[in-house]
């Protein structure tokens, strides 16, 4: 059973921008602060305003942040004050979530005034125009993610990100433990949040239950304080997803090993191996061979299609000799 | 598979003590429980405390519950009942 995971792509207010960028991006307010809370950032690609202010607007994208460079003010500060008035009043100031000035240059008066006006965010950033789009870009990358928090355990194995699925009481949370008391690190139990960032897939736990496992008996254990900082890890790409199931439930097994299944998360395919799970197989050390399979298979090699070449070349050699 | 909105009444919301209660509740039963926060795309499984625990369903907060199995529409109840009673705080 699976939900259908909505791909809603998250908005922001300009004031929440600000907030969360405080640390990284130090951006100052110039004018407009009547339209933080209400105008949206909902992309995180930016635009330079360029040629809209030579009044070629149609490619004005509502929710991403215009950029306000050196050329775009140079031009500004040559048109003579009318032409100046006209340039601004023809861009439509209310599809425009906010502008971005950038290497704290001084925008000309008529940009600040109009903006004040119609209570559109104008802020400022010491960054060159480049750098600011590539932090700008990375960051709205990061929190405007499409993402969902789903029930698994996630671990870091040899540096590969592996996500833990199964039902609840099938041994992911023991087989997480045995793992970490082999030295491997725990991002998450129980629930973990997924998010896209470019092509892939970034697991990581929900604040509330960083650090924390549950295990039937023992309750909720804090595993830096039981294993140490090297046990646990804050977030990891995911790139392999191993699902346990039960005996009775896992159908068809592949015996040789040459079939790739893949698991689908907001388009992005993450390969998957089905482990069938029952008394005497050890999960722990059935996940770290996975993973072996994995990092070998991305090295090209591939011991299931090796040994079938090997058979065949061997039953071509019996049918020569006849 | 059964589905309802239910809405979490009680004071304290679904707190440790009320997550525990449902997760044994839950545990009973054969079927698949999930349970969805309706604004957020945080999806927890019944049977597991920290995943119920990262709900963070405070008083008034809906969720969604999706019920799979042989016992679905016993689970259903149960825990509805248990969502209704107010976790013994009422």
């Amino acid at each position: 059973m699976q939900f259908d995971i909505t791909d809603q792509s998250p908005k922001i207010s300009v004031e929440r921008f600000l907030e969360l960028s405080s640390e990284t991006l130090q951006l100052s307010i110039l004018a407009g602060s009547a339209g933080l809370k209400d105008r949206k950032i909902s992309s995180s690609r930016i635009q330079k305003l360029g040629l809209a202010l030579a009044g070629f607007a149609h490619y004005i994208h509502e929710g991403r942040i215009q950029i306000v460079g050196q050329s775009e003010i140079a031009y500004l500060n040559q048109l003579e004050i009318e032409k100046r008035h006209e340039a601004l009043r023809n861009l439509d100031l209310d599809k425009i979530c906010c502008i971005l000035v950038t290497k704290g240059l001084k925008p000309p008066r008529e940009l600040l005034e109009i903006a004040e006006d119609r209570s559109l965010p104008v802020i400022q950033t010491a960054d060159v125009s480049s750098l600011a789009i590539n932090e700008v870009t990375k960051f709205l990358g990061e929190i405007l993610a499409p993402r969902v928090t789903i029930h698994g355990v996630l671990m870091g194995l040899y540096g590969v990100g592996v996500l833990m699925l199964g039902d609840s009481g099938i041994g992911k949370s023991e087989c997480a433990l045995d793992l970490i008391s082999r030295g491997h690190r725990l991002i998450s139990d129980d629930s973990v949040l997924i998010k896209k960032i470019g092509g892939s897939l970034e697991g990581s736990s929900p604040e509330l239950t960083r650090e924390h496992l549950e295990i039937r008996g023992l309750g909720i254990l804090n595993i830096r304080d039981l294993f140490g900082i090297s046990a646990v890890g804050k977030c990891k790409k995911i790139e392999l997803i191993i699902e346990f199931v039960k005996w009775e439930d896992a159908g068809e097994i592949d015996r040789v090993g040459l079939e790739i299944s893949k698991h689908e998360v907001f388009g992005v395919r993450v390969k998957k191996f089905k482990l069938p799970v029952s008394v005497g197989r050890n999960l722990s050390t059935l996940v770290e061979t996975a993973v072996r399979v994995f990092l070998i298979n991305l090295s090209g090699g591939n011991a299931a299609r090796d040994l079938i070449e090997k058979h065949s070349e061997l039953l071509t050699k019996d049918e020569n000799a006849k | 598979m059964v589905e309802k909105k239910i809405t979490v009444i009680n004071r304290l919301g679904l707190h440790a003590r009320a997550a525990a209660q449902l997760v044994r509740l839950a545990a009973g039963f054969q079927s698949k429980i999930i349970v969805r926060r309706c604004d957020t795309n945080v999806f927890a499984d019944a049977k597991s405390i920290l995943s119920v625990l990262t709900l963070a369903a405070a008083k008034g907060t809906e969720l969604m519950l999706a019920i799979d199995g042989t016992d679905e529409s016993g689970a259903m109840a149960a825990v509805e009942q248990l969502f209704l009673s107010g976790f013994g705080e009422m």
